[in-house]
């Protein structure tokens, strides 16, 4: 198997199914028995191949896990109750209280909010910096950085980082590079290839076949050194290599109990049989709409890597070849206008998620950037006057018509 | 040669095992999936047959269920 839609269709089987089932079942029990006191020790222990306890292991969420592993050719995956939970299930597995991240204010809100409201009080310091400045970059890490976190398009605001120009400077200094590829996912970009140690996504988005479940992921690419993260010392000796992961099943995902439920890991597995197919969709679909918007004269911007005239153009060329996602943001005169454009639309759904199959619409600075000043969305990139398009799969010229419906009466 | 496999004290004839033969002697589940800790550390699966064990050696079959390795 080459392919990456073969892959995702055929997945690797680690056992025969006793009935041959074509499609692996949903595994919907809490615990596991064994045959004996003895085996059930083995198995508490590591030492034998079984599944004990579904906050732990769980075969329709290992099957889900096996398949991310093909398809992003990593050395291991852990698959997380969210996306949310995969970012903070990595930084309390990396880093410790007084050491710090590198990030920058282009986050998603909830992801800022984690770092800011939450992780700050237990004493984890996070740098934010301007990505596009490697000097900037060089001289924010110190002794005590245990990770360099950014997203690969940033959401809202659609930047695109130089993500080898990052990977080599985190090579460089021996710190681990995260990045949140949801709105990519392997198809678009696959991180390994561009020298990411740890790839975070919500499958929630596009991964689980249209906002079916949610869930998230923790890719380890297997490129970075563990020895050279203090917190993962002990592990690394013992499990080599699978230090990260190891430490994330055998401790800190298995107290924080952030696991898939194996209902979840069943639709987000058959939603990967289609990803493919729908990204192809989405980001023909969002190419079109963001010409269309252009054109528009109650439009004051478009921002959308896809678009030439991005700044981030050439770089996303570079990195996801003709695929450039399906979240397009786009401006008009201001607050009033984006409410009474989104109040008129018909087809367009007003709700709060990516990559779904429907189009979605919704006001950044009055939902996710809501708890914050408008100093500080300023700062985050976020306006009061930038609408975000999730661009879905519907006939593209239905879409437009919406769009021209809504921007008709304002 | 006595070793310990597992916590368990094991008897193989062989007097050159390496782990690739103890995996295999052994019958150990899931060889493709199975991590080896060989006297508390780690052993990359490529020296799995480079690797000799010598008397009274400690292995360690772990798997890491879930988690989605190679």
């Amino acid at each position: 198997m080459k392919g990456f839609s073969t892959k995702a269709v055929h997945g690797k089987a680690l056992r025969k199914d006793p009935h041959g089932s074509l499609r692996f079942p949903i595994y919907d029990s809490v615990a596991f028995e064994q045959e004996s006191a003895r085996d059930i020790q083995f198995a508490f222990e590591g030492r034998k191949p079984s599944h004990t306890y579904s906050r732990i292991t769980n075969p329709s969420v290992e099957d889900f896990e096996q398949r991310i592993n093909l398809l992003s050719d990593s050395l291991g995956v852990v698959a997380v109750s969210s996306g949310m939970a995969a970012i903070s299930n990595l930084i309390l597995t990396v880093a410790e209280s007084g050491s710090n991240i590198i990030s920058t204010k282009f986050l998603f809100g909830n992801t800022y909010s984690l770092f800011e409201k939450t992780l700050k009080p237990w004493g984890l310091n996070v740098r934010y910096i301007n990505m596009n400045d490697m000097d900037m970059l060089r001289n924010s890490i110190n002794e005590k950085t245990r990770a360099i976190f950014l997203e690969i398009i940033t959401n809202p605001q659609l930047q695109v980082p130089d993500m080898k120009e990052i990977s080599k400077v985190a090579m460089e200094y021996s710190v681990p590079l995260v990045v949140d590829g949801t709105l990519t996912t392997s198809y678009i970009f696959k991180s390994k290839d561009f020298g990411v140690s740890v790839e975070v996504l919500s499958s929630t988005k596009y991964i689980s076949g249209g906002a079916t479940t949610v869930g998230g992921l923790i890719v380890d690419n297997g490129t970075f050194n563990w020895e050279k993260c203090p917190k993962l010392e002990v592990s690394v000796k013992k499990y080599g290599e699978f230090a990260l992961v190891t430490k994330l099943k055998r401790e800190v995902y298995r107290n924080l109990g952030a696991c898939l439920s194996p209902h979840n890991a069943y639709l987000q597995t058959l939603g990967l049989e289609t990803l493919s197919l729908r990204i192809d969709k989405s980001c023909s679909n969002t190419l079109r709409i963001s010409e269309y918007l252009e054109k528009c004269e109650k439009v004051k911007s478009v921002n959308y890597p896809g678009l030439k005239a991005s700044k981030y153009h050439e770089i996303a060329k570079a990195q996801f070849k003709d695929k450039f996602g399906g979240i397009l943001t786009f401006e008009l005169g201001d607050k009033e206008m984006c409410f009474a454009f989104m109040d008129r639309l018909k087809l367009i759904k007003r709700a709060t998620n990516l990559n779904d199959n429907k189009t979605l619409i919704l006001h950044p600075a009055s939902t996710i950037f809501c708890e914050y000043t408008l100093e500080e969305k300023k700062e985050m990139g976020v306006s009061e006057s930038m609408l975000r398009l999730s661009v879905g799969i519907e006939d593209v010229e239905d879409i437009s018509e919406d769009i021209n419906l809504g921007l008709e009466g304002i | 040669m006595i070793i310990k496999v597992n916590g368990e004290s094991y008897f193989t004839e062989k007097e050159r095992t390496t782990i690739n033969d103890l995996l295999k002697e052994k019958k150990v589940e899931m060889p493709e999936m199975v991590s080896v800790q060989l006297n508390g550390n780690f052993v990359k699966r490529e020296n799995f047959s480079a690797t000799h064990l010598k008397e009274n050696d400690e292995v360690e079959f772990l798997y890491f269920m879930g988690g989605g390795t190679q």
